[in-house]
């Protein structure tokens, strides 16, 4: 067990280090989300105008979980995971750990983590200048069951984001181009992950629907937690169960795609 | 060369772009799909604001839909003439592979921007085109022949907005080798184009709509259509179109005088 875990560390800090060569990429992100958070707020204020509350929220709440949102992108969200996966497929670069004691989704899931390590630290350069401008927006309840609802929420949320990104990073052993199908999929996790607005406004039986697809776990449920757009632990608990059913549920089938595409896959060079 | 051997040049391009695409029908149709759902999630996003509130900058529902219209449009536009042109740039700078383009025979920037097409933007554009005229029968407006011509006229300078912000961002890479990713700051700016005006106060109105062209690009056209032709309008977006494509091609040639190749 020890030398299994020995085996992942030295993964993660290969991944840090080769992560950290892309430093600026990720801080040029960093500074140009905040370009978004810009829209944000000029568009949410100007919806607000007039008004205290929108969907139940004062323009402070709302504003806070877009913040939120956010950050949590850098330190859960995928990134090129897919495509790096595929890539290796294509190129025949799965080969050495077919041959090696290695398991390639802890693998992946191990350089998955330090990425978001990087990305999440940098993240915090360009909020740390924007934080004079928008911190009398930010309000947060201060309900400490919050924090324990949202923490394993988020840990869940990683784990959905990636094995997602796996998935289709998988189909590369179907498809000789799996790019049209990741930027979909981005788009229906942009819509029902709650990027483009609070999952809570749309119409309440499209909402209950949503609760129920993984995307909604993706992003938009522990920002949720933290932001108090989930009022009660019940509700949060309801949501964990199902997060969890879907954690297992997304595992089971990258299981499943791998052992699947390994039967198609040919190892061709060295 | 004389501009219709260009001409001939573009139509050989977007006649091979065409023929690979229908070589490629199944990427076509996912492709398609993926524009297709993106300007929905926008259109979605305007119907869920206004289930909420009755007007957002003084901009009605429809005003707004035809706002947003705008902006996909151009940007179908601007994905379907130049982006893999610009995008590809980038990348063949990096790896020494413009040298390639150097070697034809004809202007380097013509040669650079016209080599593709993609008909997937170019197909959604008709989408863009349907919720434009929906916003614009829901406003009650009918538009005669010259507004319909001057629309068109905005968007096309709406359209060199977007071409030199894009081939700027590109050229930087002459100098920054290390800049994958960098053009992915047009989408970022892009986001401000689905933004009225009236929205933006202070500061942020001085940057986001006098010093970047995002927001003008599709304000001043849908306005148009709305409220009629100004021509005080019409002459802040051509005479921002005329600078920035100066102020772009300046660059770009900068940088290519700077260019000296990549591989052996």
């Amino acid at each position: 067990m020890r030398a299994a875990l020995n085996k992942y560390r030295h993964a993660y800090l290969v991944g840090l280090q080769s992560n950290i060569v892309y430093r600026w990429n990720f801080a040029f992100r960093g500074f140009f989300s905040l370009f978004h958070l810009v829209v944000v707020f000029t568009l949410w204020g100007a919806a607000y105008a007039g008004q205290k509350q929108i969907g139940g929220f004062d323009l402070g709440q709302t504003l806070t979980y877009f913040v939120l949102l956010l950050v949590l992108q850098f330190f859960i969200g995928g990134f090129t995971e897919d495509y790096q996966i595929s890539e290796e497929i294509r190129n025949g670069l799965i080969n050495q750990f077919l041959l090696k004691p290695i398991n390639y989704f802890c693998y992946r899931f191990t350089i998955f983590l330090s990425a978001r390590t990087v990305s999440g630290a940098l993240v915090l350069l360009p909020l740390a200048v924007a934080l004079p401008f928008i911190y009398r927006y930010l309000t947060l309840p201060t309900e400490a069951w919050r924090l324990w609802f949202g923490l394993p929420a988020v840990a869940m949320s990683g784990v959905i984001q990636f094995t997602i990104a796996y998935c289709f990073g998988l189909m590369a052993f179907w498809f000789l181009e799996i790019q049209s199908f990741v930027i979909l999929s981005y788009a229906v996790e942009t819509l029902l992950g709650g990027q483009v607005f609070p999952l809570d406004l749309m119409p309440a039986g499209l909402y209950r629907l949503s609760q129920f697809l993984p995307y909604y776990y993706q992003m938009y449920f522990p920002a949720a937690i933290f932001t108090g757009r989930i009022k009660t632990q019940a509700q949060a608990l309801e949501g964990l169960g199902i997060q969890l059913f879907w954690v297992v549920v997304l595992l089971a089938l990258a299981h499943l795609l791998w052992v699947r595409g390994l039967r198609r896959y040919t190892a061709v060079g060295g | 060369m004389k501009p219709f051997h260009y001409l001939r040049v573009w139509l050989a391009c977007a006649r091979y772009s065409i023929v690979r695409t229908m070589m490629f029908r199944f990427d076509f149709l996912m492709w398609s799909l993926v524009e297709f759902f993106w300007m929905a999630v926008n259109v979605l996003l305007v119907d869920v604001f206004y289930s909420h509130v009755n007007a957002i900058a003084g901009w009605s529902k429809y005003q707004m839909m035809l706002l947003v219209g705008t902006s996909m449009l151009l940007q179908r536009l601007m994905m379907g003439f130049f982006w893999s042109n610009l995008f590809e740039l980038g990348r063949n700078i990096r790896t020494g592979q413009f040298d390639f383009l150097l070697a034809q025979p004809g202007q380097p920037l013509f040669m650079v921007s016209t080599r593709k097409l993609d008909p997937d933007s170019l197909i959604n554009s008709f989408v863009a085109i349907a919720v434009i005229i929906y916003s614009a029968r829901q406003l009650g407006l009918n538009p005669d022949l010259v507004h319909i011509a001057l629309y068109v006229g905005m968007l096309g300078c709406g359209l060199v907005i977007h071409y030199a912000l894009v081939l700027l961002v590109v050229s930087s890479t002459f100098w920054l080798i290390g800049s994958q990713g960098i053009e992915g700051t047009f989408f970022a700016l892009f986001e401000f184009a689905r933004v009225p005006r009236e929205a933006f106060r202070g500061v942020s109105n001085v940057v986001f709509v006098f010093a970047l062209p995002a927001v003008v690009t599709t304000f001043v056209p849908a306005r148009m259509l709305i409220h009629g032709f100004e021509p005080v309008y019409l002459l802040w977006l051509g005479g921002v179109a005329l600078a920035w494509l100066a102020l772009a091609i300046f660059v770009f040639n900068c940088g290519l005088r700077r260019y000296s190749s990549a591989s052996s």
